[in-house]
């Protein structure tokens, strides 16, 4: 599910030319998360980006973090930071890795407008709100992207029907 | 546009003799005429028959095929063994004006279906060309993305239309192969099972008056290539990337392969 909804971010801002991804053309970027089980490649062609997880073939880039360095990407902490505190590994070229991060970071800033393409408006503003909370508890948690997770699955699982939208009904 | 092009190129290679047909072994030769036999007795009942016996469950496969396939503005999608057009429909939407939508099939009955159910939705600007996917009319390189659903387990020779496939797509273009799996679940197996040889055709016998046709459904499901072997087959025809999801616990699953 995480491997689609990034996908589908990050497609939305090519497609609204919010990001420009012509430098990362055939570029494969593999993006893995240390002690979890997300672990994707970032294949850039075709001005488009697909997510996958066969993690077996060759990459141009390889990032490695930790859970917790990955949000800080995505409230646009400083790459270069990263790298001088050890926070983040990077094998290959560094220029195509700071690009990527590029990418992700404007991807959580229009993640409501992203999920209202597919959802509607309001499930997207509840969803977003959502989200908001479960990067608050994968903060705060021990196991962030197992809490994360588990808060997608609830969400997904046993929707609720937004008070808003019932009253727009009647 | 309405164009008719059933074989334009011979065979890369010799096919088996035979081959099956649901669980019968029949000439390879025999196979096309045979499915062909099966849609045209149940493409007026189509829709309402998917309906039927998916619950409805295949407008969400469908729907979660389409939010998957990153199609944008301005690109060229073939949709084979297209049926009556709902994922066309929604490939038209995505493309826009500036984009290109083929809807294509190899029975004529089902795409003369199609083309009724999209004229009566108001759709336009979809081209609609008659074709034997193991043999695909168009240039190399030329789409963005290609469909099929629930349609690979009809072709013949599943290796030889995957390479063609592979052929005409963009590099960086895009397969979706939405089909029949197979599902973990023992508890699911069995329900399963029982559904589809037992209720099945009992429907299909009482909703479209063809209990026949939707027997071979049931049984051309289970000849059809797990999640696993089919992704083997993508790389194999050469794309780039593949991988599948799960849907409704393996019952259907979408392959998407990627031409680096």
């Amino acid at each position: 599910m995480q491997h689609f909804v990034l996908e589908q971010a990050l497609n939305f801002l090519i497609q609204n030319g919010s990001v420009d991804i012509k430098p990362l053309e055939s570029k494969v970027i593999r993006f893995s998360l240390i002690d979890s089980f997300l672990e994707v490649n970032f294949v850039c062609t075709n001005n488009r980006i697909f997510v996958t997880s066969d993690t077996n073939t060759p990459s141009d880039v390889a990032i490695k973090l930790k859970p917790n360095v990955f949000f800080a990407l995505f409230k646009g902490e400083d790459l270069t930071d990263l790298l001088r505190q050890d926070k983040i590994q990077i094998h290959g070229d560094v220029k195509t890795a700071q690009l990527l991060v590029d990418l992700l970071t404007e991807a959580d800033i229009d993640l409501e407008e992203m999920l209202s393409q597919y959802t509607g408006d309001i499930v997207a503003h509840e969803i977003g709100k959502k989200a908001e909370k479960f990067k608050k508890i994968a903060k705060d948690s021990s196991n962030p992207i197992e809490a994360l997770k588990n808060g997608l699955s609830n969400l997904l699982i046993s929707p609720k029907v937004s008070k808003r939208y019932a009253n727009k009904n009647q | 546009m309405l164009v008719m092009i059933l074989e334009t190129t011979q065979p890369s290679k010799l096919m088996k003799n035979t081959t099956h047909f649901g669980f019968k072994e029949v000439a390879t030769d025999d196979k096309q005429s045979l499915v062909r036999g099966v849609f045209d007795s149940v493409a007026s009942k189509y829709d309402l028959m998917n309906d039927v016996l998916s619950f409805g469950a295949h407008r969400l496969w469908k729907r979660y095929t389409i939010a998957s396939s990153n199609v944008k503005t301005g690109d060229k999608v073939l949709d084979i063994a297209g049926g009556t057009g709902d994922l066309a429909i929604e490939f038209r939407k995505k493309v826009g004006e500036s984009g290109q939508v083929i809807l294509s099939d190899i029975n004529a009955a089902m795409l003369g279906e199609g083309r009724k159910n999209l004229i009566n939705k108001g759709v336009f600007g979809v081209d609609y060309v008659q074709l034997n996917a193991q043999y695909l009319p168009f240039e190399d390189n030329t789409f963005d993305c290609i469909s099929i659903a629930f349609g690979l387990r009809n072709v013949t020779d599943k290796d030889q239309a995957l390479s063609e496939m592979q052929r005409i797509l963009k590099p960086g273009g895009c397969l979706l192969i939405l089909e029949f799996s197979t599902t973990d679940s023992e508890f699911l197996k069995k329900f399963y099972d029982f559904y589809s040889f037992n209720i099945m055709p009992k429907l299909g016998g009482i909703v479209a008056d063809d209990e026949e046709s939707y027997q071979y459904l049931a049984e051309s499901i289970r000849k059809h290539p797990d999640q696993e072997t089919l992704k083997d087959m993508v790389l194999e025809a050469g794309f780039g990337f593949c991988e599948y999801h799960n849907l409704s616990g393996g019952i259907v699953a979408l392959h998407k392969g990627i031409k680096t």
